[in-house]
């Protein structure tokens, strides 16, 4: 009896020193490709002896911040959260209810330099740790560029020639997911930096311009006869079709963002990818990325594990973690100084990166921080619509001017209205 | 109160405390919530008729009116399918045609499919380049029929609702099926000995004896046609594309409560007042509808 006693208090030690030995981070996301990243990070982790434990949950795009936030108001959900970038209603939001908690004297951000800093910055103080930077253009197959004697385009009129040569040889030039407004929003962004250009979009935030600038709607003009270089029924294609269709080499090119690397070397390992931005409209101009600070770690009011979470933190923000994660997803990382694969389209990526428009009217915009929203309820709509030539290009530009006049004081003082 | 009021109450109390807790509080807060713009978290501001304003002429005037259109279609094609369509199927399947066991299931089987893996697989049958349907209509010459179905404003919301009855027709075909079997068998022998066609059969005895299963499935898919969500989001996201020819007032909801791609404004007391007026639309005309029915029943 007394060694069956003992038998089992020992087998109750070893049980318990297994299920509490190591402390267990939990961690939500909306990108689903990050899963490995933090499982080296929790190996790397260990390595240093810290017997932390990284629970990485993802959940989908569109329902994750509304999840996050009702799980952390019901004193639920993870330690550790990704964040979208400031600023943003709901991310302030989160702020001013106490549900992310200030960064500040926890993590070095030495290795970070001010743009990004000011995507996770709120009244002086920072609420998460950087993680990718992204970068959109346009991605090409470089095979079908050599077998046709094709070069990067240096002007929107030799994007159009090469379109054309390209549909003459019998594959479609671009695979365009038009079934994705937000993909077809993203398009009108990364042409627009180029073919508008910085000074326009500095102008049109200050309220010295509109949308109903011929710049604006001759932008819509072109993007409305780019059209005839789609493939067939493009209007009905996904994000999944266009990986399927340009990993396999069916179309030459997309207007993309770098995170698309990922899926397409993992459905063809062997698809050689080239990147170039979007050409401005004559050789005299500069053409211009469209980049964005993607997202940010942040600790949440529900931390339990708050030590282990911070450290994890700590480790997000070295540049080692960025040469982990750029090596698991081949974006580009926010932290300076992490080496990054030597992968050619990323290094193509991260030097355009370095070319990137300072104004934009997309992610990451003043555009959409008010309702209607330039980019949920007027381009994401309206360019499915201007592709269905259901609008003409100025009944879309005055769709922008509407939506916008209602909110955007520059526009609206502009306008008289204010 | 009388032991058995007593009783009564007792057995009902877990019900009432579950109806409470999950149906009336959410919706009282979501009333109140109608009044307030909130970002999801932090501090609540009140506007008071702001929000309604804003949906009924403001801003999403425009979107709202397009989208309850569109539930209003819903529930016009979805009556003349699921209802029309399922009783002639379940007509059917009480004779004694050959592999109707085999049928019964069959027809219910999609009702059992998750509406996720609905969607994706509608998807993939009705992808522009490599789906099975333009496949099917391009062997057999029809050329001009294949068209990327969920991507153009003309087919697309058709094509969702089609979608829509594929997955539950099952549930109304078995509704009535039952309610066809519970007609006495007397009555159709009587029928036929007196003479009576099929068709006659159909129109005098079996649709007269299931006009209360009309009248109850008719009330469910209202009220199912002004919450549909669930099928527009699998086959076109919430933006329900093309530039919002699939929209309901279910995705107007989810856009402005939660917004779009975590890049566009998101507003749970916008969401809030969607949610009021769809319960404002639905609550009087389902009432009517069921005064009327029973008005009906009770000349009868």
């Amino acid at each position: 009896m007394f060694k069956r006693s003992i038998m089992f208090a020992v087998i109750l030690l070893v049980i318990s020193i297994l299920t509490f030995a190591s402390t267990t981070v939990e961690l939500w996301s909306w990108r689903t490709q990050d899963a490995e990243v933090w499982e080296k990070v929790e190996k790397r982790l260990k390595e240093e002896g810290k017997d932390i434990e990284i629970d990485f949950r993802a959940f989908m795009p569109t329902e994750y911040d509304a999840k996050v936030q009702l799980a952390l108001q019901g004193g639920k959900g993870p330690d550790l959260m990704y964040t979208r970038r400031l600023p943003s209603s709901s991310v302030e939001g989160m702020i001013n209810a106490e549900l992310l908690k200030s960064l500040n004297g926890l993590v070095d951000f030495k290795d970070f330099n001010d743009s990004i800093l000011k995507s996770v910055t709120y009244e002086g103080k920072k609420y998460g740790v950087p993680f990718a930077v992204q970068v959109v253009g346009i991605f090409y197959n470089e095979e079908i560029f050599n077998s046709l004697g094709i070069k990067e385009p240096k002007t929107w009129d030799e994007l159009l020639q090469i379109s054309e040569k390209i549909k003459s040889s019998g594959i479609d030039p671009f695979f365009v997911p038009g079934k994705e407004a937000w993909a077809l929003t993203m398009q009108h962004a990364m042409c627009g930096v180029s073919v508008l250009g910085p000074d326009f979009i500095k102008a049109l935030e200050n309220g010295e311009t509109d949308f109903l600038d011929p710049k604006w709607v001759d932008l819509n003009t072109r993007l409305l006869e780019l059209k005839k270089y789609y493939q067939n029924g493009f209007v009905g294609n996904d994000t999944n079709d266009m990986n399927a269709a340009f990993a396999f080499g069916q179309a030459a090119m997309t207007f993309y963002g770098i995170w698309g690397v990922q899926m397409w070397r993992e459905l063809n390992p062997d698809l050689k990818v080239g990147y170039f931005m979007v050409p401005p409209l004559t050789a005299s101009e500069e053409s211009y990325s469209y980049v964005y600070m993607d997202g940010a770690i942040g600790l949440t009011s529900n931390a339990d594990q708050r030590d282990a979470a911070i450290e994890v933190l700590k480790f997000a923000a070295t540049p080692e973690f960025g040469s982990i994660f750029s090596g698991v997803t081949l974006n580009i990382p926010a932290v300076s100084n992490a080496v990054m694969p030597d992968d050619p389209i990323l290094n193509e990526a991260n030097e355009a990166a370095g070319h990137a428009s300072p104004y934009i009217y997309w992610v990451g915009s003043v555009f959409t921080t008010g309702s209607p929203s330039l980019y949920g309820d007027v381009l994401s709509p309206g360019m499915q619509e201007l592709n269905a030539e259901k609008i003409t290009p100025l009944e879309f530009a005055q769709k922008a001017q509407n939506a916008l006049s209602q909110w955007f004081v520059p526009l609206r003082k502009r306008l008289g209205l204010e | 109160m009388t032991c058995k009021k007593r009783y009564i109450l007792l057995f009902a109390l877990p019900a009432l405390i579950l109806y409470s807790v999950f149906v009336i509080y959410p919706f009282i807060y979501s009333f109140s919530l109608s009044f307030y713009s909130w970002a999801g978290a932090g501090e609540r501001e009140f506007v008071g008729f702001k929000n309604f304003q804003m949906i009924m002429s403001g801003p999403f005037a425009e979107e709202f009116r397009n989208a309850l259109s569109h539930n209003i279609l819903f529930f016009i094609v979805n009556a003349i399918f699921e209802l029309g369509i399922a009783f002639l199927i379940a007509v059917v399947l009480t004779t004694k045609i050959w592999g109707k066991r085999f049928f019964q299931t069959i027809v219910y089987l999609p009702n059992v499919i998750s509406m996720v893996l609905v969607g994706f697989i509608w998807s993939m049958l009705l992808n522009p380049q490599w789906g099975l349907i333009n496949h099917l209509l391009k062997s057999m010459g029809l050329n001009d029929l294949a068209k990327p179905w969920l991507g153009l404003e003309e087919t697309a919301l058709g094509t969702v609702i089609l979608v829509n009855v594929w997955r539950n027709i099952g549930f109304y075909v078995l509704v009535f099926l039952a309610s066809i079997l519970g007609i006495s068998k007397d009555l159709f022998d009587a029928a036929y000995i007196d003479g009576a066609s099929t068709w006659r059969v159909i129109r005098k005895i079996i649709f007269p004896l299931t006009v209360p299963t009309f009248q109850t499935l008719g009330i469910l898919l209202f009220i199912g046609s002004f919450n549909i969500f669930d099928v527009v989001f699998a086959l076109e996201g919430v933006q329900a594309g093309p530039y919002r020819s699939t929209d309901v007032l279910g995705t107007f909801f989810y856009r402005t409560a939660f917004g779009g791609m975590g890049s566009s404004e998101q507003d749970y007391g916008l969401g809030a007042a969607v949610v009021v007026i769809i319960f404002l639309l639905v609550l009087p005309l389902s009432m009517f509808y069921s005064y009327l029915i029973d008005k009906k029943s009770r000349v009868r």
